[in-house]
């Protein structure tokens, strides 16, 4: 089959060996790499612990689920039969719905829940679910609760991850890049403001600093350096920081 | 705290990290996106660890991973304006030996660039990577006579945009 592809001519042969070789990553760019890998297994870890039950709690949370069922049935038939009692209006089948109970919660992972683990999901077609720190019986709070894609409760029990990180982070980089650097401010605040110690902080705090000196706000550039120098010492965007002008 | 399968995961991926990062910029990731980019190919790498069969290759496994996230890129930064960040490495300039290598490689990326990607996907792997034939149909999920094809492609695109370098070239001079 081979032979139905022709050869590469010599020149472009030549042009291309050009790029055979896979050139080594500067080290600070590799710590970098390598920290952000790390930061993100640690991350989906505790992650992973603070939005995942127990066997047991599951069990409470089916108690809890049932109980609130048969509470809001017997809400539901009270209304109903005092509503009946002083004649308010027909009995539509509609009204009588509004006092059903809750739906049930389905049993199994549901595949329309928000899923509760990953940091920035890839979107690799054949990529499963991470089951290397989950638990067999383990459920995540996102799957118990009754969810309906879109609703506010949906939205409100969806779990932060590092992806919502990284979009923030991403909008003030690319602010940067267009030259906004008022416009990067604003994710800056606001992602120090969601998460002040996140695994972006690093970058975060570095962008902010180039923001202010850029902007010509050079005590504010200062004061933001000095506190990136005491909080990230060993960092590899140190040097890049101090090279950007923060004196008048 | 991580698990044994993670650190084999992050073992694998710091082997192969100068890699995934050539992998991106050849298959048209900018210098400013790349890092972003490497660490979804981390993610999805640690996702799909378990069904990674260790005892074939590594490198036609990432390289998929790497193409399908470069593809989901292409895609999402066609509805963007993209411009360039000064990358922090950059910062300092490199001896003028070193700068001329990059700047060549430079060229070579702008002309890959031309080969629409799913072509060029084969055309490194083939070219570039030295890989079998059939290890870049798997790892892209294509026939093997589609990835043939696709190369017969890339290589007379890749052709076609060397000749037409050469000749501005040759205006220029």
């Amino acid at each position: 089959m081979i032979r139905n592809v022709p050869p590469l001519s010599p020149e472009a042969r030549a042009f291309l060996d050009r790029e055979r070789e896979v050139p080594p990553l500067s080290p600070a760019a590799r710590a970098r790499s390598m920290a952000r890998a790390r930061a993100a297994i640690l991350a989906s870890g505790s992650a992973r612990r603070a939005f995942t039950v127990s066997p047991s709690s599951k069990l409470r949370w089916a108690i809890a689920a049932s109980v609130l069922g048969v509470a809001s049935a017997a809400a539901g038939a009270s209304a109903y039969r005092f509503r009946d009692r002083l004649a308010v209006g027909p009995k539509t089948p509609a009204a009588i719905s509004t006092a059903a109970p809750a739906p049930a919660r389905t049993s199994g992972r549901s595949r329309s829940s928000t899923p509760s683990a990953p940091v920035a999901a890839a979107p690799v077609p054949s990529a499963t679910d991470d089951g290397i720190t989950a638990e067999p019986a383990a459920v995540s709070v996102a799957d118990v609760r009754v969810q309906v894609p879109g609703s506010a409760l949906h939205r409100a029990s969806r779990p932060v991850t590092g992806e919502d990180e990284l979009r923030l982070l991403r909008r003030a980089r690319a602010a940067v890049a267009e030259g906004d650097f008022e416009g990067a401010l604003r994710p800056i605040a606001e992602h120090a403001r969601r998460f002040p110690d996140g695994t972006l902080a690093e970058e975060r705090e570095a962008l902010r600093v180039k923001s202010l000196s850029t902007l010509g706000q050079t005590a504010e550039a200062r004061r933001a350096a000095s506190s990136f120098q005491r909080r990230f010492p060993n960092s590899v965007l140190v040097r890049v920081v101090e090279q950007l002008p923060t004196r008048e | 705290m991580t698990v044994p399968s993670d650190e084999a995961c992050v073992e694998a991926y710091q082997r192969e990290i100068d890699y995934v990062f050539r992998t991106l910029r050849r298959l048209g990731v900018s210098p400013s996106e790349v890092d972003d980019l490497a660490q979804e190919v981390f993610l999805a790498l640690r996702q799909s660890w378990q069904e990674y069969d260790p005892s074939r290759p590594l490198r036609p496994y990432l390289f998929g991973i790497a193409f399908r996230i470069a593809s989901t890129h292409q895609r999402r930064r066609r509805r963007e304006v993209v411009l360039a960040v000064v990358e922090p490495d950059e910062l300092s300039a490199p001896p003028d030996q070193a700068l001329q290598a990059k700047q060549t490689r430079a060229v070579v990326l702008a002309a890959l660039e031309k080969v629409p990607l799913p072509r060029r996907a084969v055309l490194v792997m083939y070219d570039l990577d030295d890989m079998p034939m059939d290890q870049i149909a798997a790892a892209l999920g294509i026939p093997l006579f589609t990835a043939y094809s696709r190369l017969r492609k890339a290589r007379r695109e890749l052709e076609a945009v060397l000749r037409r370098l050469l000749r501005e070239v040759d205006v220029r001079s």
